[in-house]
């Protein structure tokens, strides 16, 4: 890039005769080997949610790194209220009113909130008593309208009280512009509802929201303009109004989407069980019991999808379902073969993938290169195998192909898996996980935190696999894509399979009463007739 | 205005060189320290290097330390590679010393035969010293770091009683010591004997079994995430207790050599620290077998060098305080290595708040 040539004049800025409240011209961010953010012009006014965005690794979180100081941008400028700033750490970003709250929490879990709220912050008074903070942060609860309670700690709240809590910190230092990076990843559906309500209140008074997503039903429902971001370029700045989630979705992967549709459902004959659970209960890590009296039969060529709240067993089944997690009741079967104890070796052998739940602790050696967790699953045998040999090049030429197919992009084959964007980790772990699973694939989250056009590509693969004959169990938050291709749909509430539908019986109303817990509702629901 | 960047990986190139900028860092701090105390340095340092590499004498005792601290740093080194620490080099390299003694002693044949027993009953002194440890680990998660080095202190004593008690030599009422072991390592030239290159031989093997075998493999991905080895079908438990016997087994051999080759008794004292030294030739060698004879070399040269530089009145501890300096300079330059500093563009006129 050639930062001496001068900045591109500011593009648009078109109705407002104030200048923005925070303008970025042709910010350029390299990174070694790549480009983050090429010329990227961006503004934000007074009083708008602006949405920012894009695929994983299209450059968002680099540009507001940029903004708010983590990062230095080789060339371009920014300008607040029309005046040149340059940030040289996240401390100067927010004295200049921009505060970011990140995806992942940066509060200390065994404080109080209202010790969390003062903590680091030059407003606190020098003597401090529990009551005296409780009461300081009662008082900004109710001036930002954020409900949280001071004197409880982090560790108990749930993960839209924790959000709460951090944009309350970032609010009480004065913050006027608001970043949110991801913010409903880790909401329900109704955490979110209030989070959308909690940010209209925040515009209404003048604040600015830059609000980081790929989720395009809720940009579309939040913002009042919207970035695109694709590889590192802005390829559009539109009002929410004048366009539509298609539109954003071809913007954002630069072609068009096909969503995978469950073809046939219902007339293809199931074929034989490959995978069985009778009357399994199994422990959780703490020696809770997280899987009680579970009964589920896996056919080949089918989609077992599994509803459910996280946390409700989910990352017991599935470890129950591959050898990872004895059962302490009951029967696991692979073909009518029972297995004992946890071996997930022979599961592996037998021909079951398993995308896991938390692919950096489960699925992955984070600090060990690329290649070396690509072939995870098929070190054993040739051609990576000879013997009790392992062959580095064979190991290379399969990880290439691996890397290839899952259209993860790598600078380095020896760089530390960890060092991939959390989308392509995914992609990585579950291409290859399909390629061993020739019978059976149990995945978890298959589609967390990749974007729109990469979740059309997995769910694609998942019903291709189906077709050829895989039975596949798919757990999901999202009952969008459960519906869009299960043939089957259970719901998982408190370690127990409350509910079964196939495809065609499936109401996301009813799956939503009973991931709820709510079964005479969904009950109720189903007796009367289905309203069209 | 500089910026200090963390860069997320490094080649081994830049590990290397910051290894090395850490290490010549270490001899500049302490030189500075010698000449203080009114040392003229670099005489100092050119005796250590002449009485090392100077002439067959220098070159013979230098080898006889730079042996046993590449099997020591060996043992540490592996277990590193699956994520543990073997603190009981010491110990298990005693055992190794104490089973090679009772063979030499005790058991009768051509001086091949008598060896070759030797060399096993090494191995299996120092795999027995750690089998507690490592079956603790497997099976019940016992920290390995405090077992091993417990044990270490049994060991020394355990020696300290056999040589003062019934393996005492009743002829010798100097040292309390065994009888001569009659059977001794070939020799290289002068008091250098063939151990130097068992010891090579085996870094290099035990540097291409995790490089280039499945059991390597696993080994290297259980050492980097347990949970993500078990989930791939590693078989965890299994391959950590093989790995800690392994060390216990290598640091044993370290002291048959020693029996055989170069005490030729069994002697309270005998390891001379090899085993704690062993640590610090792992940590410089960044837990890599094949980089451990590199820094084993180092450390020799500093023992070497150190017995020297008594001879010109500095101290014990002031040589200590040296090997000190120099893991405290590697251990900032492993981290340091991530950082670089950068200087961001310049503003343009005007521009600057």
């Amino acid at each position: 890039m050639n930062d001496t040539e001068p900045a591109a004049t500011p593009a648009r800025v078109a109705a407002p005769s104030a200048p923005p409240v925070v303008q970025m011209q042709a910010i350029t961010k390299l990174f070694p080997g790549l480009v983050a953010n090429d010329a990227v012009d961006f503004d934000l006014r007074a009083g708008e949610v602006h949405a920012l965005l894009g695929e994983n690794g299209a450059g968002k979180s680099t540009l507001m790194n940029v903004l708010t100081g983590i990062y230095h941008a080789e060339a371009g400028q920014i300008m607040m209220n029309g005046q040149p700033v340059r940030f040289g750490s996240p401390e100067s970003a927010i004295a200049a009113g921009i505060g970011m709250v990140h995806q992942h929490f940066k509060l200390v879990r065994a404080f109080t909130v209202a010790e969390n709220i003062h903590l680091g912050w030059h407003e606190t008074p020098k003597l401090v008593s529990p009551a005296l903070l409780e009461s300081r942060t009662a008082e900004l609860a109710e001036r930002f309208n954020l409900a949280v309670r001071p004197s409880a700690r982090v560790e108990d709240l749930s993960a839209g009280e924790q959000q709460r809590v951090e944009i309350l910190r970032v609010l009480a230092r004065g913050a006027r512009v608001l970043i949110l990076d991801e913010p409903t990843a880790v909401l329900t559906p109704r955490e979110a509802g209030e989070l959308f309500k909690a940010l209209r209140g925040f515009t209404a008074r003048g604040y600015s929201v830059i609000f980081i997503s790929h989720k395009l039903d809720e940009v579309m429902e939040i913002s009042d303009r919207i970035t695109v971001l694709r590889a590192g370029r802005n390829v559009a700045t539109l009002p929410a109004a004048s366009t539509n989630a298609v539109e954003l979705a071809t913007l954002m992967v630069g072609r068009e989407l096909h969503p995978p549709q469950a073809t046939g459902v219902g007339e293809r004959k199931l074929g034989n069980i490959v995978l069985q659970l009778a009357g399994v209960a199994a422990l959780d890590d703490r020696g809770l019991k997280a899987l009680t009296d579970v009964d589920l039969a896996l056919h080949e060529g089918e989609i077992v999808g599994v509803a459910g709240v996280a946390g409700n067993g989910q990352r017991e089944l599935t470890e129950v379902l591959t050898g990872i997690r004895d059962v302490i009741e009951g029967q696991v079967r692979i073909g009518g073969h029972v297995m004992s104890g946890a071996d997930p070796l022979a599961f592996l052998d037998a021909g079951i993938g398993h995308i896991p739940e938390d692919r950096l602790r489960s699925g992955l050696a984070p600090a060990m290169p690329v290649a070396t967790n690509a072939v995870l699953r098929e070190y054993r045998a040739a051609p990576i195998a000879r013997g009790p040999f392992y062959l580095p090049a064979a190991a290379m030429a399969l990880a290439r192909r691996i890397v290839a197919d899952s259209a993860v992009l790598v600078p380095s084959m020896r760089m530390p898996v960890r060092n991939l964007s959390g989308g392509n980790q995914q992609r990585l772990v579950a291409r290859r996980e399909m390629r061993v699973a020739t019978r059976a694939l149990v995945a978890a989250y298959p589609t967390r935190g990749l974007d729109v056009g990469a979740i059309e590509t997995m769910l694609r693969y998942i019903v291709e696999m189906r077709d050829r004959g895989v039975a596949v169990l798919l757990i999901s938050e999202e009952l969008e894509d459960l519906i869009g291709i299960a043939d089957r749909i259970v719901v998982l509430f408190k370690g127990r399979i409350i509910g079964g539908f196939t495809a065609a019986e499936a109401d996301p109303e009813r799956i939503g009463l009973l991931m709820g817990g709510r079964v005479a509702e969904a009950d109720a629901l189903a007796t009367q007739p289905t309203v069209s | 205005m500089f910026r200090i960047q963390r860069i997320p990986s490094i080649s081994p190139l830049a590990i290397l060189s910051s290894r090395v900028i850490a290490v010549v860092s270490a001899l500049v701090v302490g030189g500075i320290v010698y000449s203080l105390r009114g040392f003229d340095v670099f005489d100092l340092g050119a005796n250590v290097i002449d009485s090392s590499f100077g002439s067959e004498f220098g070159v013979q005792d230098l080898g006889l330390l730079f042996s046993p601290l590449i099997l020591t740093g060996l043992a540490t080194a592996i277990t590193l590679r699956i994520g543990l620490w073997n603190i009981g080099g010491e110990g298990q390299f005693y055992l190794g010393a104490v089973f090679a003694t009772a063979i030499g002693l005790f058991v009768q044949g051509p001086d091949w035969l008598i060896l070759i027993l030797m060399f096993i009953g090494g191995f299996v002194g120092g795999m027995l010293w750690i089998l507690v440890p490592a079956l603790a680990r497997a099976y019940l998660q016992t920290d390995e770091i405090i077992t091993t080095l417990l044990l270490n202190f049994v060991a020394m004593l355990l020696v300290y009683f056999l040589c003062t008690g019934p393996w005492r030599d009743p002829h010798d009422t100097v040292t309390s010591a065994t009888a001569r072991v009659k059977a001794e390592m070939p020799y290289l030239f002068g008091d250098l004997h063939w151990g130097l290159i068992i010891a090579l031989l085996l870094a290099v093997l035990v540097a291409a079994m995790l490089a280039y075998t499945k059991w390597g493999y696993e080994v290297r991905l259980a050492g980097s995430n347990r949970f993500a080895a078990f989930y791939a079908g590693v078989p965890v438990r299994r391959r950590l207790i093989q790995v800690m016997l392994l060390s216990g087994g290598v640091a044993g051999i370290g002291g048959m050599l020693e029996v055989a080759g170069t005490v030729h008794h069994l002697q309270g004292g005998m390891s001379n620290n090899f085993g704690y030294l062993g640590i610090l030739v792992a940590v410089v060698a960044g837990g890599a077998p094949i980089a451990v004879p590199a820094a084993a070399l180092l450390m020799a040269v500093i023992l070497n060098g150190g017995i020297v530089l008594q001879s010109y009145g500095v101290s014990t501890y002031e040589v200590l305080a040296l090997t000190g300096l120099i893991l405290f300079f590697v251990a900032i330059s492993e981290q340091l290595a991530y950082y670089r500093i950068s200087r961001p563009p310049a503003l343009k006129a005007g521009a600057g708040a």
